[in-house]
């Protein structure tokens, strides 16, 4: 049996042979070609470094990379950017997703050229090391909208207990303990997201004596999750948040009212003494660019220099991307279209 | 026989009455040593003293901080880490565009050759099959992506791991030398050396490139050594009385009969290479990675779980086509036509194979067949979040009489994780280092008893102890809970073959879905805490579990069973007295895969609030802390050596205990028949 089906599967082969030997003769010369075509093109959209380092230094429209950092606001600028950079000044962008943490070596060695929504409480160290101590990356100035991280809680416990509007209603430990989990024992539980966001928490409930314990859910994900399944249940639940962001706009949250912001205690925060016990200060998102840029691509540099976007008008695009399910290409092109006299302020 | 049998008797009596002065021995010494050290440790007092701190967090950031400032001056840098950096892009960007030049038409067809000449029509329909899922799901673009970097990480960790492990497998202090680096390797968390490697080889695919290197030839060198060593004497002897130089001897003989552990070796290769794409991804690179983390941003299951399955289509595709394993000692025995022996030459089907993929890809370029047709695309993120609603709503709460998954969440933390760690925790560090040496001399002797002693001290010589302690106590707890689910699973999977075959699949999509795809579900269904992260340890550790398991039961020789059965012992009894005890070094070493397996996902776990050592790693990468990631890295490895060597120990020991008895019995046997002419 087996020795009658072999020779076929040789002959089927054979037949395989044959069409290609006549097929790879004429398709050779073709293909190389088509091969050289691909590998460039797949160097600019696909690859990151490689085009940035191998294009000619000092000429306008060297391509450039942006980074877009996992969150929607870092995505409407830099699509803003791209969307304006490809069409004005015809410098092809490619964006680059990335964590924000890895962009900054990214930035330090010229791999990536700007990134343009930075939090300023997150990267500290980063603008310590590599702008001011080591110069290979530089400020390109404010982005434009304010940040603010804060204490939040669902707008619904509100209707029950109005008191807990300010920090002074988890005084009560009774009240307090309406947030109470099983992680958390007696006490109210106060949940932080990614332990790697800058967070005073801990400080202010031991400066300000209140009733709660600290959890941490370990990542943004998981913070989410627990508001929106604290939504469908109906239940108590107090966290650190921050505008802007797209889950404000879904679920009802209200930021609870800590103490205003005194000298004394940023200076408490400054010098990590942890007497910090006041509200979180705000965040000026500002944009960064490496050193390498402003000789590689001036008009580039100046461009993403002059950039600058209003909380509203960030909001506006992310709402096309998060609400109508627009791709952050098409949103940010519908903009610039729509917006000619915002755009020619950045190119003046 | 009537002589053969009439020594078991006097054996089994003398197995009667000599365990206790001999357990008692056994127990005397390490509950000596245990007194020893908590003496010594009450000395010292319940503070870790400061002149055993190891310095290591302050250390790592000096050594970063300046290799930020001063690296790329370095003639290290320069000379070494750059050049190697470059040369990984230069190669993954050819490799997708060579992709990208084929077309899917003509990256199937290939797919199709290679698996229909490694393995046959199977291999190479199933291989071209679940390929295409991955372009059926929408995702053949970035499969490509992910494809390309994979197949430059999995051929960079072979050419590394396979001679590597060749060297291990022909030396003994090679083997013994590596040992440590490749625990290290395999069971320091990622997060830990991630941003250090962006820094030496720059974001993107050089970094992930390296990082899976690192995460995947562990398993490669282990495996290839094994198989040279599994090579019988008997073949080298052969090799060596016809005159085989060493060389030959190796690879004449040794490599070709290893020929089945370095395919299973490749196998490990390339599962641990895609469990690796969502990290890398992290760092820059494109593909299916870069989607699941997106999903996972926005938190939405279906997002995160479409593209988290295309990349263990593209795994099993890759996999079933480089491992198929044709029969080919069949085929030799059979006469072969002059031509069928020329297509079987490497060579010439090389060229066959290359040839006709080139013939499919210009038919695909002149037909215009550029992207794959999106009118074949199915859409499953909206049906995957329907079910995880459906789920969400009728689990979590409302279930009779257990309650639902919720109150299960707050009973786990309430009873079983809050008061493990409390007794951890609430132990004077010195108590629990005795207690472990304790445990480790009792299984393995002095040598593991000092091993886990010292590695112990270790974590408290990281100023890690609370931290490490907490981990611990979850890794108990998750450890506990996989092994209640995978070996009574597993002893069924042995019992019924249609039990195995609803399995596998499950298994095979369990082993390789990357954890991050099931964090959110897991949040959804049990409140955020230290609960989600056991839970997902579990999910990623009983599939080792139930195949270990199943396979010891099944490999039990038949006549101790039937033996068993014809004395009239109900299935019960054969499986609890005859299958279960022959299979113990496979269960063992089941429990041992479920330890490792669960501390690997300590990080993940980290980031749904397990909280512990996990975390520590995580603020290497998120707060550029890279000493405190380092400092609870090695501690997770510490944690891991001493798991691993205990459990291990209880599997050998099992061994020994079957082979003592074996051999006392043999032994008697013998004197017998000695003594009676």
């Amino acid at each position: 049996m087996k020795a009658t089906t072999r020779p076929t599967r040789a002959a089927r082969w054979l037949l395989a042979g044959a069409l290609l030997l006549g097929a790879a003769a004429c398709g050779s010369d073709e293909k190389k070609s088509d091969t050289t075509t691909a590998g460039t093109t797949a160097g600019t959209t696909a690859g990151t470094a490689a085009s940035g380092d191998t294009a000619a230094t000092g000429e306008a429209g060297a391509g450039i990379v942006l980074a877009v950092n996992p969150w929607t606001g870092s995505a409407v600028n830099a699509n803003v950017a791209k969307v304006v950079l490809e069409s004005k000044l015809d410098t092809e962008v490619t964006l680059l997703d990335i964590d924000e943490n890895a962009t900054w070596p990214g930035l330090d060695a010229g791999d990536i050229d700007a990134v343009l929504e930075v939090w300023p409480s997150g990267h500290a160290a980063d603008v310590a090391t590599y702008i001011d101590e080591k110069k290979s990356v530089v400020n390109l100035g404010l982005l434009g909208p304010d940040a603010k991280i804060g204490w939040y809680i669902p707008t619904s416990v509100l209707a029950d207990n109005p008191e807990l509007a300010t920090w002074e209603g988890f005084k009560d430990p009774d009240t307090a303990a309406l947030f109470a989990t099983a992680e958390s024992g007696d006490l109210g539980q106060f949940l932080m997201g990614d332990p790697s966001y800058v967070s005073y928490d801990e400080q202010i409930i031991a400066n300000l004596e209140l009733p709660l314990k600290f959890v941490v859910a370990g990542s943004e994900a998981a913070l989410i999750t627990a508001i929106q399944q604290a939504e469908t249940d109906g239940t108590p639940l107090l966290m650190q948040f921050w505008q802007p962001h797209w889950l404000q706009s879904k679920v009802a949250l209200t930021e609870v009212k800590l103490p205003d912001v005194t000298d004394a205690c940023l200076a408490s925060a400054a010098a990590a003494d942890g007497g910090f016990a006041c509200d979180y200060p705000i965040d000026n998102l500002f944009k960064a660019a490496s050193a390498k840029l402003e000789t590689k691509n001036p008009a580039a540099f100046a461009l993403l220099s002059k950039l600058q976007l209003t909380t509203e008008q960030q909001n506006e695009i992310a709402a096309m991307i998060d609400g109508d399910g627009m791709p952050a290409a098409e949103a940010a092109k519908a903009w610039v279209e729509a917006n000619p006299d915002v755009v020619n302020a950045w190119l003046s | 026989m009537a002589i053969a049998t009439a020594p078991l008797p006097t054996s089994t009596k003398r197995h009667a009455v000599s365990p206790w002065p001999d357990r008692l021995r056994r127990m005397a010494v390490p509950a000596l040593v245990m007194t020893a050290i908590i003496a010594v440790g009450s000395a010292i007092g319940p503070d870790i003293p400061t002149w055993l701190d190891a310095h290591v967090k302050p250390k790592v950031d000096e050594i970063y901080r300046w290799t930020v400032l001063h690296g790329d001056t370095n003639w290290l840098f320069t000379n070494v880490f750059t050049p190697i950096g470059d040369a990984i892009k230069w190669a993954t960007d050819h490799m997708l565009s060579l992709l990208q030049v084929l077309r899917w038409p003509g990256v199937l067809a290939l797919t199709g050759l290679i698996g229909y000449r490694t393995g046959g029509t199977r291999a190479a329909l199933t291989g071209v099959i679940v390929l295409a899922g991955c372009g059926i799901l929408g995702f053949w673009d970035n499969t490509m992506e992910t494809l390309a970097l994979m197949l430059v990480s999995v051929m960079v960790s072979l050419l590394i791991g396979i001679p590597l492990g060749i060297w291990a497998g022909l030396s003994d202090r090679a083997e013994k030398s590596m040992r440590g680096v490749l625990d290290t390797a395999q069971v320091m968390p990622l997060y830990v050396y991630l941003l250090p490697l962006v820094v030496a080889f720059g974001i993107g695919e050089p970094a992930a490139v390296i990082a899976t290197v690192i995460f995947a030839v562990p398993p490669a060198v282990r495996i290839t050594s094994l198989g040279i060593r599994a090579v019988a004497g008997t073949s080298t002897e052969v090799g060596t009385s016809f005159g085989c130089t060493s060389p030959q001897l190796l690879l004449k003989v040794r490599l070709p009969l290893a020929r089945r552990s370095i395919l299973l070796g490749v196998n490990q290769v390339i599962m641990m290479a895609f469990g690796i794409v969502v990290y890398a991804a992290i760092i820059g690179t494109a593909g299916l990675g870069r989607d699941v983390l997106n999903g996972l941003q926005k938190v939405n299951v279906g997002n995160a779980f479409a593209p988290g399955l295309a990349i263990v289509f593209a795994a099993i595709a890759i996999d079933r086509i480089t491992t198929g394993e044709r029969s080919r000692s069949a085929a030799s025995d059979e006469p072969q036509s002059r031509l069928q022996s020329l297509i079987e030459r490497p060579a010439t089907c090389a060229i066959l194979i290359v040839g006709s993929v080139m013939v499919v890809a210009l038919a695909a370029k002149l037909l215009g067949a550029d992207e794959f047709p999106t009118s074949w695309t199915v859409d499953i993120a909206a049906p995957v979040n329907d079910a995880a609603k459906w789920v969400n709503d009728n689990f979590r709460s409302g279930v009779p009489i257990i309650g639902g998954t919720a109150s299960f969440s707050d009973f786990i933390v309430i009873n079983l994780l809050t008061p493990a760690r409390d007794l951890l925790q609430g132990a004077a560090w010195y108590v629990v280092v005795a207690i472990v040496t304790a445990i480790g001399w009792a299984s393995g002797g002095w040598r593991l008893g000092a091993l886990c002693g010292a590695c112990f001290v270790g974590i408290a010589s990281l100023r890690v102890w609370d931290l490490a302690m907490d981990t611990l106590s979850q890794v108990l707890v998750a450890v506990t809970l996989s092994l209640l689910i995978a070996i009574p699973l597993g002893i069924w999977a042995a019992r019924s073959a249609t039990v195995e075959r609803i399995l596998r699949p499950l298994l095979d999509v369990a082993q390789v879905m990357p954890a991050f795809v099931y964090l959110v579900p897991v949040i959804f269904l049990f409140n955020v805490g230290r609960v989600p992260g056991v839970i997902a340890s579990v999910i990623y550790a009983i599939p080792p579990g139930i195949r270990l398991t199943a396979l010891g039961l099944q490999q039990v020789p038949y006549p101790p069973r039937e033996a068993a059965l014809s004395f009239g012992a109900t299935p019960g009894q054969e499986l609890v007295k005859v299958q279960l005890p022959l299979a113990t070094r496979s269960i063992m070493l089941a429990v041992n895969q479920t330890i490792i397996l669960v501390l690997s996902v300590v990080v993940v776990a980290a980031l749904i609030g397990a909280g512990g050592l996990g975390l520590e790693t995580v603020y290497g990468l998120t707060k550029k802390e890279i000493g405190r990631g380092v400092a609870g890295g090695l501690a997770i490895v510490l944690l891991a050596v001493v798991l691993d060597r205990i459990t291990q120990s209880w599997g050998t020991g099992a061994d020994r205990r079957i082979n003592r008895r074996a051999w006392a019995q043999r032994r008697s046997r013998r004197t017998i028949e000695n003594a009676t002419p």
